[in-house]
């Protein structure tokens, strides 16, 4: 039992995290949560430079010791994601520990039909939500290994459900899922952990964008469902590998928390 | 990409030796036709048995023994090709980096269009060079043996400079090459640690897939980082006279500690690149050549002289003659067999530069 007035152990304590998308939505939630657990370099990247600065002052507040590299980028295009691995890189020493592939492309909205979705926007969200990730996975792969590190895909559940006019959403998120899997069975011998994760409905500008007719308020704070990613970023995560987990369900807690943590944890909310 | 030197007694010269035709040189790497970056041929120097065998990279692991520890060099290439205008007279000329010298301070070649170093200008003093509206540079000071070497302050340096490098830098484009190349192309699968001004191509042909059978087979991996800098100057008369340049580099103390627990249990170490003979060599203290932990800059210029020790074999590529890797070499193998070997080579119609075939010493 943790002792009273013990300060709660930093988790991600010294390392260094790359998450795209990471100006807004859930992508700027992870961004704090991991600052606030003591990552020492954390690389946001987006399209939007004042948005992710506003991002690097939150997170200044919340861990003044984490180092903020905002890295405006667009991952549709290929020349970037060169820019943005050497950019990291150069400013960690070489070191990467976790990379969050986050950032999303829905293609146009409303979202239209498949038969009605053109060429170019199709291949356009399958650069940013498919092929970046792949890209970037590859680049900072010799990091990955050294710091036998951690990818983790975000993931919706458009990639099993056939929702009509999610079609270019959801194919690039099934294929996403697929190599999710093979890079974690390819990678398992040298230590690399690859999964993904689905945070479910959440109140972001993406979901807003995406179903205009629905409450947001029905659907969960991205603060809300850091914790899986936040798991899956420290080395209590270690061995977990090609899984897809659910951001808002309990069920990842169960199997993959300890009985022990577990314990401690209901414990600790009797005492709350 | 070699360092020509000036022509010592030791120098293998193209009058004395051998000529490397023009169809000798590889133009583009594999994968433009159409193959893997790893289908490369490969030629043994075996020097216990003083033999050449002619092979495929393919077969690499069946000429290492499990225990043999591979050094590669996780140096990451940088595109260190910028074109701007002279502020004064909106003159283009190419900017090529060539070292690092401190922050924001780099020397560099500054070409004209046509890739002739440019020393006179016309212009008294220091002068701007623009690239674009976000990044500039001061040349300020031409150096007085190398025309077309200048020391240059850029405006911006650290993450911002890396920014704009990589928004508008590309890699350096040789003549021989048939067409201008992303950078993706000259960079090894493993490289790390963004720095080198030009490819360690000795590895370039490693593919994770080798890199595994390797690990599979018991080799030991390591990585060393050595930014390699430019390799030539434009014109063969300033190669022949340019200084060395000096290189940054480090060897972790988990390298370190794991090359002499090698050495001491009497595996062999195999350096993947001269870049990295260069690295382990210059971090070797004492007679029994214990290597250090070091982060530095080094100058080490491996002769037939040298005698090496820590590295026991090394994987290169192939070398013109006047060329400071010929010379490295020749700590190895003499210099009868180093010819003998390309002679061999060139009849039996290998490919020469960092996009050709690979030359393995044991």
């Amino acid at each position: 039992m943790k002792e009273r007035g013990k300060k709660k152990k930093k988790r991600l304590l010294g390392k260094s995290i790359l998450i795209t998308g990471g100006s807004q939505g859930l992508g700027r939630a992870l961004a704090i949560d991991y600052a606030r657990e003591g990552c020492k370099i954390l690389a946001i990247v987006g399209r939007n430079l004042d948005a992710l600065r506003k991002v690097e002052e939150e997170i200044s507040h919340v861990s003044p010791e984490t180092e903020t590299l905002t890295i405006s980028a667009d991952l549709s295009v290929t020349q970037d994601l060169e820019r943005i691995v050497a950019v990291t890189l150069s400013k960690s020493l070489g070191n990467l520990d976790v990379l969050v592939n986050n950032a999303s492309s829905l293609g146009a909205t409303p979202l239209p039909l498949l038969a009605d979705f053109t060429d170019e926007d199709f291949v356009k969200v399958l650069q940013t939500n498919l092929i970046a990730p792949f890209v970037l996975t590859k680049k900072f792969l010799p990091s990955l290994i050294e710091s036998m590190g951690s990818v983790i895909n975000v993931t919706s559940d458009a990639s099993r459900n056939a929702y009509p006019s999610w079609g270019g959403y959801g194919a690039s998120k099934a294929a996403l899922d697929m190599m999710t899997r093979i890079w974690a069975a390819e990678l398992n011998e040298l230590g690399v952990r690859v999964n993904s994760v689905d945070p479910g409905d959440m109140n972001t500008a993406l979901h807003r964008a995406a179903e205009p007719d629905l409450d947001p308020k029905l659907w969960a704070d991205p603060a809300d469902v850091t914790g899986v990613f936040v798991y899956l970023a420290s080395d209590e995560s270690a061995g977990v590998t090609g899984k897809r987990l659910l951001a808002q369900s309990r069920e990842w807690r169960a199997q993959f928390l300890s009985p022990h943590r577990l314990t401690i944890r209901n414990r600790a909310r009797r005492h709350e | 990409m070699s360092i020509r030197v000036a022509i010592s007694p030791q120098m293998i010269s193209s009058s004395s030796a051998f000529a490397l035709p023009d169809e000798s040189i590889a133009r583009e790497p594999p994968e433009i036709r159409g193959r893997s970056r790893s289908d490369v041929r490969m030629m043994v120097i075996d020097r216990q048995k003083s033999k050449i065998h002619h092979s495929h990279f393919s077969r690499l692991p069946e000429f290492l023994q499990s225990g043999d520890m591979l050094i590669f060099n996780s140096s990451r290439t940088i595109p260190s090709s910028v074109w701007g205008w002279i502020r004064d007279s909106q003159k283009l000329v190419e900017v090529r980096l060539a070292e690092h010298l401190s922050e924001g301070h780099w020397l560099a070649l500054i070409l004209s269009p046509e890739g002739k170093p440019l020393s006179r200008l016309g212009i008294k003093g220091a002068f701007v060079i623009d690239f674009g509206s976000e990044l500039s540079c001061v040349a300020y000071s031409k150096d007085k043996s190398i025309p077309g070497l200048w020391k240059i302050d850029f405006h911006s340096f650290g993450s911002k400079f890396m920014e704009l490098l990589y928004k508008i830098g590309q890699p350096i484009h040789y003549e021989y090459a048939r067409c201008t190349l992303g950078l993706d192309f000259y960079q090894n699968v493993y490289a790390r640690v963004p720095g080198s001004l030009e490819m360690p191509s000795a590895g370039r042909p490693f593919t994770w897939e080798m890199l595994l059978e390797l690990k599979r087979r018991g080799v030991e991996t390591g990585f060393v980082v050595l930014h390699s800098g430019l390799s030539s100057f434009a014109s063969e008369e300033n190669d022949l006279k340019s200084p060395v340049l000096e290189e940054e580099y480090s060897v972790s103390s988990s390298v370190a500690k794991a090359v002499n627990r090698a050495k001491r249990e009497g595996r062999r170490v195999i350096a993947v690149g001269t870049t990295v003979v260069r690295a382990l060599e210059s971090s070797a203290k004492g007679s029994k050549g214990l290597v250090v932990p070091a982060r530095g800059y080094t100058r080490l210029q491996i002769t037939p002289k040298h005698r090496l020790a820590v590295v026991d074999g090394l994987v290169t590529g192939l070398h013109e003659p006047e060329t400071s890797h010929l010379q490295l070499l020749q700590a190895f193998v003499s210099q009868r067999r180093i010819i003998e070997a390309y002679k061999d080579a060139l009849s039996q119609g290998y490919l020469w530069h960092e996009f050709g075939d690979l030359n393995l010493i044991l």
